[in-house]
């Protein structure tokens, strides 16, 4: 039987609410915290997220979802139009300089079009693009600075540069500039179409390099959802393919924005991370279902007759439950909007002190992302859903006859000493014994956020930071590149960097360390190689990396990364076995490097040479290319396209012998600071390093100084100097982790504090409606008290020793508890969590003590206060 | 000797344009020892009476003296001492606290006033009231004429001045109401109490010493 009585329930629903505004109050706010929390929190990811996007975004050097490359005028006006494409951009390539100061700064001259400009950043921040048919050119700052101009409208400068093997030299008039962007792979001078064809026309250029002269079109697709798989679609809608260029001359190579395919933070997050945004989720879910349900269990508890009433006319169980739904998405539809523009105002706000701890992520990024209110909004949703699901189950079951008898207390079985007499103490806890649940649930609630201003306070108290500092910096200064400190580049300084610093004087001692990457290999077993790519890479991949070269013994070729150190280099290494003396005296001598785990002691897995092995560098001088399916080799690497494969393997080339006759492992901030897989790390004597490779490239400079006026001076002009004479080059100092220790230490501090106050406001609003409606549902009984002589002032204190049993309880719960956590995270022995040593700070207890003192007295004597302005007849008569 | 006087008692009742006069002039005295019963119809006045009598609620004008005191000099917290050591209450709805035993209920009142417990008296009136069984047990876990014998041992273990009785058989059936009636008389005469009991059971008021009826805020009848 289906009968419509959908209204009828929403009506009582509605009128009941009416009639208990102050609980309204209270749920509604409830549930806005819980928004607030959640809302924050995402902001938080999602703005990392976006951020770690965008620096993905300034490596590729363009946000376009992918690009068509090396197009005829023909072909560029064929694809523009197909339908999956929503926007097209045009880039027509002119031509490169080589020549000093162009030899180390990557950068192209060439037209782009509005959206090309805007979506690879080149958009001037000062001035216009260029106009056509004008000689006006824009370009970024660090371009101008190697010109020597001065960025200002009008300025003139000239500009040799390569054309398809042809040389010009050009005049243009600066008509716009951007700030230089030390991420972004390549810097751009453009210029107008009509100025890039007169220089085609004027060089007869014919693009026999197959680039210049073509059209480059980037495209933002309809949808993100399937980039490659439409970028390689849009070709075959003209009867092109992007396959190989071997398979007919219909090719056209496209590239795939690899910022969106790997942008994922979420792909790209361990396993710490994902756990701790898990456990703060159920931490949020469990803060707000503490006070969700609370709210509705006292509500439901105190309107059970109510309940019954509409039981014994007839309510079926669901009819109730859905009632207390429509309740809670009522009180819901009020707090969820209020939580999050609340929220995402806190998020904005923590968002860079959590941003500025996490490397390789834009700063400055806030994420307007829908997700996050949506997301927010769909999890506090949850929260009030599974916190009123017991509730309405009570009221549900409550049967008519019980519902009239019903007191909150709960009959205890065990006998009790006879002639035991009641005393304000003893009733008060016999007060708190009547709703077990209701204690239990304002207690925790309450203790929350002591909890966790106690774990927040012993996570930042925790941490030495002298312990820190030495575990990271092993000498004063290290002077290098600076992608090498972003762990991204292997550019070297100049030996004219480490004799500008010797000149400052002060240095005590002091040693450079001399880098070769990839250019030099070794020969493994195919096991040990198998198992190294293997752990980072799937089987198909592993397999397709494992056919490549081998030597006459069979064994295969694996890039090596080698350290040509100084004395003082080799002697901040941990050496775990061997004598790392001997490679200083220039006999073949190498140290194999190992990885350490957290405590330092090495991993016997991460290399394959122990000690008195011989093993053979080979020093390649001229690598080959070659097809690995195919065997077939490329005469130009230059002309591979992008879609075909290929391999190498060394053409002419050294070997040379060394026996290990050490095992080290090297500290972090004196290491390469990235891993290339295959590739184990040797070291070897600066001397012998440079002898046998024949290079002198330097990774790094690394000092001590004499005293801490020296130190200063040093901090000082390397400041200057980074900042202002060499903008490529960059430094790290004790000072340097130390700043990054304050500044973490920092955010772990505001972070946490920020999130205890918003449990602590939901631990004390749970707390207020519990004594609040505890004494408002107790006001017949209360007048009784007083009319069988009970005097104001010891049912004030009766109420007050209520108030305070609370606290004690949530002051002792927390202290227990977080005892308790700090003993399992402390046991937890392994990543950061290592080099924390936890302290209770008793702060966090000074701070919440009194002021949950004064709330344990205050609140009951107010709300006592309100409930007296009824008399004692008049509060007796009440119907409950 | 005269235990409780009123002299010419009046509480108004003001909301708006309206005067209820919920007790108009009511003058009478009870002799120590005396059980009157106050009867009238619902609305007649007769629960403001005793409250007033109890000093629950201060009345317009006219004062009531129980042992002499005029009780409505006192503050409100001296008058709650008073009240507790002076008055025994039982109520039409027991009025126990749910989270109190029996033992703990009736001694309630001593223990607010910080006083030592004359057991044997507390035994005694329990004993006398049948409870001798139940004074571990919660008041949820009794009936509810056993609720009120609780009441009325509540209301005698401070040997006060006078009980006062406010329908104390309303919520219950007719046969335990004569029990407990029965109860509450003999108790009354064993301690030589003096007892002012509100029923609109003529019955009931039949058995009393005196009976006193009250219409519209007056004493109608007196005899």
């Amino acid at each position: 039987m289906k009968v419509s009585n959908r209204k009828c329930i929403r009506r009582l629903a509605f009128r009941k609410m009416k009639a208990s505004r102050s609980a309204n109050i209270i749920a509604v706010l409830a549930i806005a915290l819980t928004a607030v929390l959640f809302t924050a929190l995402f902001t938080i990811v999602m703005s990392a997220a976006y951020g770690y996007e965008q620096t993905n975004f300034r490596k590729v050097g363009g946000y376009a979802h992918g690009g068509f490359k090396y197009l005829t005028e023909e072909q560029f006006d064929e694809l523009k139009d197909d339908p999956l494409i929503k926007e097209y951009s045009e880039r027509i390539f002119v031509g490169m300089p080589f020549d000093a100061p162009f030899d180390k700064l990557h950068t192209e001259i060439s037209y782009c079009d509005e959206n090309a400009a805007e979506w690879m950043y080149l958009t001037p921040e000062e001035g216009h693009l260029p106009a056509e048919n004008t000689n006006e050119a824009a370009t970024d700052t660090r371009i101008l600075s190697l010109l020597g101009v001065t960025p200002g409208i009008g300025a003139e400068f000239t500009v040799t540069f390569d054309v398809d093997g042809t040389e010009t030299t050009e005049t243009f008039t600066l008509c716009g500039w951007w700030e230089s962007d030390e991420a972004s792979p390549a810097h751009h001078l453009l210029i107008p179409k009509s100025r890039a064809e007169e220089i085609f026309s004027k060089l007869g250029t014919q693009g026999l390099d197959g680039m210049t002269g073509t059209y480059n079109m980037d495209v933002m697709l309809k949808s993100s959802a399937h980039i490659t798989e439409d970028m390689m679609q849009i070709p075959e809608n003209h009867g092109y393919q992007s396959e190989s260029r071997s398979e007919g001359d219909n090719f056209i190579p496209i590239g795939v924005n690899w910022g969106y395919i790997e942008a994922n933070l979420a792909e790209s997050m361990d396993a710490e991370n994902i756990l701790a945004f898990a456990a703060i989720i159920l931490l949020i879910i469990f803060t707000g279902y503490l006070i969700i349900y609370n709210v509705f269990r006292i509500s439901v508890s105190n309107d059970i007759r109510h309940y019954g009433l509409l039981k014994t006319i007839g309510t079926t169980g669901r009819q109730i439950r859905r009632m207390i739904f429509i309740q809670a998405m009522s009180l819901s539809a009020a707090g969820i909007p209020i939580g999050l523009i609340l929220g995402y105002g806190i998020g904005a706000v923590l968002t860079p002190v959590v941003l500025s701890e996490l490397n390789g992520i834009q700063q400055d990024a806030l994420s307007v992302s829908p997700v996050i209110f949506i997301g927010a909004a769909l999890f506090s949703l949850v929260t009030v859903m599974i916190s009123c699901l017991r509730p309405g189950m009570i009221a549900a079951r409550v049967s008519p006859i019980e519902a009239l008898r019903y007191t909150e207390s709960v009959p205890s079985k065990k006998v009790r000493r006879k002639k035991k007499t009641a005393s304000i103490p003893r009733m008060a806890a016999a007060n708190l014994g009547r709703s077990k649940s209701k204690t239990v649930t304002t207690i925790a609630s309450l203790s929350l956020a002591v909890i966790l201003l106690n774990l927040s306070f012993a996570f930042a108290n925790g941490f030495d930071i002298n312990e820190y500092v030495s575990s990271n910096a092993v000498t004063d200064f290290v002077v290098s590149d600076s992608g090498y400190f972003r762990s991204e580049s292997t550019e070297h300084i100049t030996a004219d960097t480490v004799d500008m610093i010797n000149a400052q004087g002060g240095i005590s001692e002091g040693g450079a360390t001399y880098a070769k990457v990839s250019a030099a290999c070794e020969y493994v077993p195919e096991d040990y190689f198998r198992k190294t790519v293997g752990m980072m890479n799937d089987t198909e991949t592993v397999d397709f990396l494992t056919e490549r070269s081998r030597n006459e013994n069979g064994l295969i070729e694996s890039t090596v990364q080698l350290y040509g150190m100084d004395d003082f280099c080799l002697d901040e290494l941990f050496v775990s076995e061997g004598d790392i003396e001997r490679l200083k005296s220039g006999d073949n001598c190498i140290a194999a490097v190992y990885d350490t785990d957290d405590n330092g002691s090495p991993d016997p897995e991460s290399s394959w040479a122990k000690l008195g092995d011989v093993i053979t560098v080979r020093y390649v001088d001229e690598m080959e290319y070659y097809d690995p399916l195919t065997g077939k080799i490329y005469d130009d690497p230059e002309k591979i396209s992008d879609n075909e494969p290929y391999s190498t393997r060394p053409l002419k080339y050294r070997d040379v012998e060394y026996e290990v006759a050490a095992i080290v492992s090297v500290p972090n901030s004196l290491s390469y600071r990235y891993k290339i897989v295959p590739g184990d790390e040797f070291v070897l004597g600066s001397d012998v390093f440079r002898r046998d490779s024949g290079t002198d490239s330097i990774l790094y400079y690394a000092f001590n100084m004499e005293d801490d006026a020296s130190i200063d001076s040093m901090e000082q002009f390397l400041a200057d100097y980074t900042e202002n004479i060499e903008p490529s080059a960059a430094y790290e100092s004790r000072q340097t982790y130390a700043e990054e220790f304050s500044s973490f230490t920092r955010m772990i501090t505001v972070c946490g504090v920020s999130l205890s106050v918003i449990v602590g406001i939901v631990g004390i609003l749970n707390f207020s409606n519990a004594i609040l409606t505890g004494i408002f549902a107790r006001r017949r009984e209360l007048a009784m008290l007083q009319s069988i002589g009970m005097t104001g002032h010891q049912l004030k204190e009766m109420l007050i020793t209520e108030g305070l049993y609370y606290t004690a309880g949530s002051m002792s719960a927390a202290a227990v508890l977080t005892a308790l956590l700090i003993r399992i995270i402390s046991s937890a022995d392994s990543g950061v969590l290592s080099m924390f040593h936890f302290r209770l700070s008793p702060i966090p207890f000074l701070i919440t003590v009194p002021m949950f003192i004064l709330l344990g007295t205050l609140l009951p004597v107010l709300t006592y206060k309100v409930c007296s302005k009824q008399t004692v007849v008049e509060r007796l008569s009440i119907e409950n | 000797m005269t235990i409780l006087k009123t002299e010419d008692l009046k509480k108004y009742y003001v909301s708006g344009d309206n005067t209820v006069k919920a007790l108009d002039g009511v003058s009478l005295s009870v002799e120590d020892g005396e059980f009157v019963a106050v009867v009238g119809t619902s609305g007649s006045g007769k629960s403001t009476l005793l409250h007033m009598l109890g000093g629950l609620d201060r009345p317009t004008e006219g004062r009531v003296f129980v042992a002499d005191k005029d009780i409505f000099s006192l503050k409100d917290e001296e008058l709650t001492i008073f009240r507790r050591r002076k008055i025994g209450f039982v109520f039409q709805s027991f009025n126990l606290v749910p989270t109190l035993s029996v033992y703990e209920n009736v001694t309630l009142p001593i223990e607010l006033d910080g006083n030592s417990i004359d057991e044997k008296h507390i035994d005694s009136i329990i004993e006398t009231l049948g409870l001798s069984e139940r004074v571990n047990n919660l008041p949820s876990q009794l009936s509810g004429g056993q609720q009120q014998r609780a009441a009325i041992a509540r209301a005698l273990a401070s040997k006060p001045a006078i009980i006062l009785a406010d329908e104390p058989t309303g919520n219950l059936d007719s046969r335990t109401s004569q029990d407990v009636l029965g109860l509450l008389k003999v108790t009354c005469r064993k301690y030589s109490q003096t007892m002012v009991m509100i029923t609109h059971n003529e019955e009931i008021a039949q058995t009393a010493d005196r009976m006193i009826r009250i219409e519209d805020g007056r004493i109608v009848s007196e005899h």
